[in-house]
This record gives C-alpha cells, sequence and structure tokens, in this order.
C-alpha cells in the first residue's frame, strides 16, 4: 500500500509533465510539418 | 453552429428580438480565440465587369461533404449574395455577391457564426494543429488507463485485488478518460451532431454513439465499483484521431505541393515613366497590383512577363507555353500580342499594358478551370456504408435488449445491451478508408506522383482510357537536335557554348554526346531573334533560324549556307517502356495532339502508342475525354500547359508535370514531380493496391462486427474480452494499409 501512496503521485505527476512538454510542442508548431525538416537539411540554400 | 444548446437559444432570441443588425453592424470585435473574424476590410476583393465583388477564400474546419452543404445554402440565402461555392478537397469558397447590399466582413462573420474559420487565401494555411493535440493527449492517456486496468485484469487470475486499490484505479481511470471523451473525442460528437442537423449520416454518428455509451457505462461501473470499459475508449479514440491526423496530412502536403508551384508568379515589375518634361524616362519598381493599363513595363532575358500587352520596344524569344501549350520559342517585335505568363528567353521587350491581373488571358482560364473543379465531390465508400452500418447497429441493440428483458429481466437487457453497442463501434471500418487511402498516397508520393487527395487515387485505380498529351508529356518539351553533321555540329556548339538558350542546350548537349571538343570562339554576338554570330578557326560564322525545327549554319559576307541542323521533340528515355506497362494495366492509350498528323504518328511510333488523334484544339481534348466518360469509361488524362487545363479537369483523373505551367497544376488531381511517365504507373499500383486494402479491411471489420455483436447479445464479453477483441480488428486494418506499399513493389518488382 504504502509503495503506490508514493509512487502513485510520482508517476502521475511525470506523466502531466510529459503531457505538457507534449502540449507545448504542438502549439509550437513542433508537428505541422513531419516531412520536409528532414529534407531541407540537405538543400543548398 | 453553436457551441452549445444556450448559445443557440439565446442567439434565436437574439434574432426574434431582431437585434441581429447590431452585429452586423457593429465594427470593433472581441478577440474570439478561434474564429479569425477581424482584418478581412483589407483583403483585396475582385471587381467583376457587372460591378458585382467577387473573392476566393479558404475555409478552416470543414469536417464533410455535409458541412459544405450547410456553408453554401446557408451563404447564398444571405441577401445579396450571387453565388457561393465551397470545395471539399480545397477547403476553398469562391464568393460572388452585389457590394450594394454586403460586404466581405459580414459574409465572414456569416461564415465564422457557422462554427467555420474563414481566412483570406494569401495567409499562409495554418495546420490543424488541435488534431495532432487531440491524438497526443489521447494516446498518453490511453497508456495510462491501460496501465491501470491491467492491474484490475491481473486481479481475475490471481485472486481479487485490494478493493481500496481497485477503487482508486477505476477512479482514476475515469478521472483520466473524462478529458478524452469531452475533450479529444469533441471532433465526432461535433461532426455528429452537424450531420444530424442535416439529416446525412455518416460515420462520426455511431463513432460518437459508441463514445458516449463507453463513457456513461465507464461512469455507472465506476460508481457500483465494477470494472468499465474505460481501457477500449481511450484506444478507440486515440487510433480514430490517428487516422484523422493522416488523412489531413496528406490532404494538405498535395494541397501545398500545388500552391508551391502556382507561387511561382513575378511579384514586382518595372515600370517606365516618362518625366514631366515628356522626354525623359525612368524605370521604377512597382508590385503587379499597382500596374495600370496603358501603363509600360520592362523586361529582361529570364523574366516572366506579369501583364497581357502588346510590345512597342525591343525584340526576343519568348516562351508561351503557359498559355498555348507549345514549347517552341517563337520571335516577337513591335507590334506583336504577348500575354502574361510568357517568359522571355533572350533580349529585352517593353511592354504596353492592355489587361492586368484578373483581366489576364492566363487569370480568366485559370479561374474558369478552378471553378469547374471545385464542383467535383463524391462521398466515400465508408460514408455510404454508414447509414446502413448504424440501423443495423442499432436494430442488433434493441433486439438484444428485447430479448433479454423478456427472458430474464432488465439487468441482464441492460448489460448485454451495452456490450452490443459497445463493440460495434465501427473504429476499423472508420479506420479502414483514411488509413490505406494514406498509405496509396504515400506509396505514390514516394514514387513521383503527388495526388490531392484519396478520392483522386481511388479513381486512379478505376480508369480504363487514358488520354496523353504530346509536347511536355510525352516528350520532354526540351528541343533536341535530330540529324546534324559532326563538323557543323562542332562549330555549331562552339558558337552556342556560352548562351543559355534551349537551342543552344540541345546543339552542346548533343556536341557533348558525340564526343566532340569545344573549338574556342571569338567576337561572338548573340542578336536576339535573330542568331548568333562568331569566329572559329579565322572564320566568321552565323547560327540562324531556317524556319520551324531547322537551325542554318552560314559562314561569308554574303552568306552561303553551309549545313542544316534540324531541331525536334524528344521522346523521354523511358517512355516506350512505361506505355507497355500502362497498357498492360489494361488501359487504352490515345495520342492528343495539336501537332499535325505526321508528328503526332511519328511520335507514337517511338513511343509504341497505337492510337493518335492529331490537330485536336483544347476544347477538342475535353471533348473526346466527355465522348469516352458518355460511354461509361473513366479516363485519365496526362498534359502540361494551360492549354491542357479543360481536359485536366474534365477527366476523371488529370495529372500534371509539375515542369508543366502553373495554372494547369491548379486544375490538376495530381502532379508528377519526377521528369518521367513512370509515376503513372506506380500511381496505378498504389490506387489498386489501396482500392483491395479498403475492400479487404471493410469486409474483415463487417464480419468482425457481426461476430462481436453476436457474442455481445449472447453475453460473453466483458471489459476484458472487449480489450482483447476491440484492437484486433483495427491492427488487421492497420496491417491492410502496412501491405500497400509491399504490393506496389511487387507489381513493379513482377515487371522486371
Amino acid at each position: 500500500m504504502q509503495a503506490v501512496i508514493v509512487l502513485l503521485p510520482i508517476v502521475l505527476g511525470l506523466g502531466l509533465v510529459f503531457a505538457w512538454l507534449f502540449i507545448l510542442a504542438a502549439r509550437d508548431g513542433q508537428f505541422d510539418d513531419l516531412d520536409d525538416p528532414p529534407k531541407r537539411m540537405l538543400h543548398d540554400d | 453552429m453553436f457551441c452549445c444548446p444556450g448559445c443557440e437559444l439565446a442567439a434565436a432570441i437574439i434574432r426574434g428580438a431582431g437585434l441581429e443588425r447590431y452585429y452586423d453592424e457593429r465594427e470593433a470585435f472581441p478577440p474570439r480565440p478561434e474564429a479569425t473574424v477581424g482584418g478581412w476590410t483589407q483583403v483585396p476583393v475582385e471587381t467583376l465587369a457587372d460591378g458585382h465583388a467577387q473573392v476566393r477564400l479558404a475555409i478552416d474546419g470543414l469536417r464533410c461533404a455535409s458541412c459544405v452543404w450547410v456553408t453554401e445554402k446557408v451563404l447564398e440565402r444571405t441577401p445579396g449574395v450571387d453565388s457561393a461555392m465551397v470545395s471539399y478537397a480545397t477547403g476553398r469558397a469562391t464568393l460572388r455577391w452585389d457590394p450594394a447590399r454586403t460586404d466581405l466582413p459580414a459574409l465572414a462573420r456569416r461564415i465564422a457564426a457557422l462554427g467555420y474559420r474563414p481566412r483570406p487565401l494569401s495567409e499562409d494555411s495554418a495546420p490543424d494543429r488541435g488534431l495532432m493535440l487531440r491524438m497526443g493527449v489521447a494516446v498518453m492517456a490511453m497508456i495510462a488507463i491501460m496501465g491501470l486496468y491491467e492491474g484490475l485484469y491481473a486481479g481475475w487470475w490471481y485472486g481479487d485485488i485490494d478493493p481500496r486499490f481497485a477503487a482508486l484505479f477505476r477512479w482514476l481511470s475515469l478521472v483520466i478518460a473524462t478529458p478524452v471523451t469531452l475533450w479529444c473525442a469533441e471532433p465526432f460528437f461535433a461532426g455528429a451532431w452537424s450531420g444530424l442537423r442535416h439529416r446525412v449520416l455518416h460515420m462520426d454518428l455511431p463513432i460518437a454513439l459508441g463514445v458516449a455509451i463507453l463513457y456513461l457505462h465507464g461512469l455507472v461501473t465506476t460508481i457500483l465499483g465494477q470494472d468499465g470499459y474505460l481501457d477500449s475508449l481511450a484506444m478507440l479514440v486515440a487510433l480514430l484521431l490517428a487516422g484523422r491526423v493522416l488523412e489531413s496530412r496528406g490532404r494538405r502536403r498535395a494541397a501545398e505541393a500545388a500552391s508551391a508551384l502556382v507561387g511561382a508568379v513575378p511579384r514586382t515589375v518595372r515600370r517606365v515613366v516618362t518625366a514631366p518634361d515628356g522626354e525623359t524616362e525612368r524605370i521604377e519598381s512597382v508590385p503587379v497590383s499597382e500596374l495600370r493599363l496603358d501603363d509600360r513595363i520592362d523586361a529582361g532575358a529570364g523574366e516572366e512577363l506579369a501583364a497581357d500587352g502588346v510590345v512597342v520596344q525591343g525584340s526576343a524569344q519568348v516562351r508561351m507555353a503557359l498559355v498555348t501549350g507549345e514549347a517552341r520559342p517563337i520571335v516577337v517585335a513591335p507590334g506583336d500580342r504577348v500575354v502574361a505568363g510568357a517568359l522571355l528567353l533572350d533580349g529585352a521587350l517593353t511592354v504596353a499594358v492592355e489587361a492586368v491581373g484578373q483581366d489576364t488571358v492566363v487569370h480568366r482560364m485559370a479561374a474558369e478551370l478552378q471553378a469547374a473543379q471545385d464542383r467535383q465531390l463524391s462521398p466515400s465508400s465508408t460514408d455510404r456504408i454508414a447509414p446502413w452500418f448504424t440501423a443495423a447497429t442499432l436494430a442488433a441493440a434493441i433486439l438484444t435488449c428485447l430479448g433479454w428483458w423478456l427472458a430474464q429481466g432488465a439487468g441482464a437487457a441492460i448489460s448485454r445491451t451495452v456490450a452490443v453497442l459497445v463493440v460495434a463501434c465501427p473504429c476499423a471500418l472508420a479506420l479502414a478508408q483514411p488509413l490505406s487511402a494514406a498509405a496509396g498516397l504515400g506509396a505514390a508520393a514516394r514514387r513521383g506522383l503527388l495526388l490531392r487527395s484519396g478520392d483522386a487515387l481511388l479513381r486512379l485505380g478505376r480508369v480504363e482510357v487514358a488520354g496523353l498529351d504530346k509536347t511536355g508529356t510525352l516528350t520532354g518539351g526540351a528541343v533536341v537536335v535530330t540529324d546534324a553533321g559532326d563538323a557543323a555540329l562542332r562549330i555549331a556548339a562552339g558558337l552556342e557554348r556560352y548562351s543559355g538558350h534551349p537551342i543552344a542546350r540541345a546543339i552542346t548537349t548533343e556536341a557533348a554526346r558525340r564526343g566532340i571538343p569545344l573549338p574556342a570562339a571569338t567576337e561572338v554576338r548573340e542578336t536576339p531573334g535573330a542568331g548568333i554570330t562568331g569566329v572559329i578557326d579565322g572564320v566568321r560564322w552565323e547560327l540562324r533560324s531556317g524556319g520551324p525545327g531547322v537551325v542554318e549554319l552560314t559562314t561569308g559576307r554574303r552568306p552561303t549556307l553551309v549545313a542544316d541542323i534540324l531541331l525536334g521533340d524528344a521522346i523521354r528515355p523511358d517512355t516506350r517502356e512505361v506505355m507497355t506497362e500502362i497498357a498492360e494495366l489494361g488501359l487504352d492509350i490515345t495520342l492528343l495532339t495539336g501537332d499535325h498528323e505526321d508528328v503526332g504518328r511519328k511520335i507514337a511510333g517511338q513511343a509504341g502508342i497505337g492510337t493518335v488523334a492529331a490537330q485536336v484544339s483544347p476544347a477538342d481534348k475535353a471533348e473526346w475525354i466527355r465522348a469516352r466518360q458518355a460511354r461509361g469509361r473513366e479516363v485519365l488524362f496526362v498534359g502540361d500547359g494551360l492549354n491542357d487545363g479543360p481536359a485536366l479537369a474534365a477527366a476523371d483523373v488529370g495529372i500534371a508535370m509539375a515542369e508543366g505551367a502553373a495554372s494547369s497544376v491548379l486544375v490538376a488531381d495530381g502532379i508528377i514531380s519526377t521528369g518521367s511517365l513512370r509515376p503513372v504507373v506506380a500511381g496505378i499500383h498504389a490506387a489498386r493496391a489501396a482500392e483491395r486494402a479498403i475492400r479487404r479491411s471493410q469486409m474483415q471489420s463487417i464480419a468482425y462486427n457481426l461476430i462481436s455483436v453476436a457474442a455481445a447479445a449472447a453475453g460473453l464479453v466483458n471489459p476484458l474480452v472487449a480489450a482483447v477483441l476491440m484492437p484486433l480488428s483495427s491492427i488487421s486494418v492497420i496491417w491492410n494499409a502496412m501491405r500497400v506499399e509491399p504490393a506496389v513493389r511487387r507489381a513493379e518488382v513482377c515487371r522486371r
């Protein structure tokens, strides 16, 4: 019982941190274009 | 559309009190998080000949064909609006209205009031980040709930879990499932609701029904201290959203590829301004939009003309492929007419402007074609199944409920009816089309064919007749040397080595191919449209045009002809092979060309095509296609150049070459991005593989649903069985979609 009571908030906290990071990344436009950026580094400007 | 019944009621009251004029007349707007309504007064509006206004704009948030229908109808009923046309495929609308009776800001508000987000077309299309966010959150929630429920299921084998833990896990799962249902699954609820309002049953309705029942059942069982189906719920929402994300990404990519090609129009022009003294002239750089009739503009080699007009000064070779589809450059001199989009290969021109912007030949043709394109819309096969599916599910649920109620009473009836509704949720069926179509689109794109939509892909799989344009499609569009002596070629290549002209390139390329070393030339002088002279080996030579397809090499003060160099179109290197493969796929191929019969026959012979229709005008090409469609055959047309536009639009699938005219790319269903016709073959393979995958997935998911509904009605389904069974059908759909790419690869390998 004690293990769960200690671990649960930690796990939930971690999950929320990851969810928050994901939302930040998505809002920032990180997932807007998943096709071009990997190819763009090969372009000569 | 309203966010809730309360808002709808409030709006009805405002309307009832005649207060909506306030909303039409107020000018300041409080900032709204979603609908951007401001800034519409600055959007440039086109004024038509009859004084009415027209504009094209993008509308975000169109979820289905019925969204398109309702937007059109509402706009058309708005006083002052002549016509409204909305395209689901491109998310664009064309509005025409009487400026005396309404204005653009009012119309934009009207669209925003329906729940869609209008924006000016010039703005870059913002990707739907909401969908991605919803999917990400649903996936994380799915992992969390699955972990918690795993603990609960483990208790079924190892003896009951401590009730305090069970309660904790169940309540935690419910807490996590709540945002998944209310926020992540919101697009399905919104889609189902708008479908119901417009009496159009589509796939969103059974999905929304299933999600709602799963959640309510989870709520009740959690309170009662039993296991619910919350893990299945999260998984379902996450998978369905993943399908949506894939679908919208594919659509966006094709739209962007097309608009990137179209964007290559000159934005500023050099205007010649005469000073007040009437003599001195100077050049100023102005945006194309400020150009007026009778202005004079300068254009140099390598530039595209920005307006239609008459040459007043200078001479040049121009390529008007954009309008005529003819790759061969023509020489223009003062008095000749030129059109916007014409490319100057050499020389320089001063042009008196006769038409700008919307009035140019190119623009008028493109606008007509685009209007034709926007009309095409067909419901997907999944949406056709949806009403039957919903009806069958509801019937099964009612029968189960009645049967068990009579046999064993309310308790058994409710739990089994819920189980039926849960397992009947058409997750796999809804995923079949987007996943397989996305896989097919991806397989085609990797091979150089970018298609606009999954619809276009599936149509490509069904075509039986192919019409191919000659110049720029079968042939590379570039000029090649077809006949020349080595000695003449050496001199010609020496003269042309520094020129960027297509003929020069053809000559130097041919010299390089034959391994002829380039001689040194001095005193080289190029006269635009006339020819090129220079001294090689101490002798003065001149190279000049000797009629279509012939270049003459002359020497001496009084030019004496030394040799002719013959030029012509050449078919793309792999064309013959590709034509054989297309024929083997069961398509009848016809070469359609505006050129003379002999030229057409010759090229067709080289390419291995039996049928030729020569001397056909652009309108004839479209007519040729319609004649075949009238006989019930689906037609593919591959072409380039704006004069192919009507044919591209008329065909069931129109594919444009990327190096072709920008406007033809706009009306085409697909673009070939490599300089070969091979992507057409790959595209047909991909389309047929995707079609097979969709059929197989639909059959499998319907079979799966029949079995699981029967099991649920018999009382054999509990949350664990559902958690194992439900992903199975989705996995089989994903598996089918994943086999599209290998199937295309196999089809290609078999051929060689």
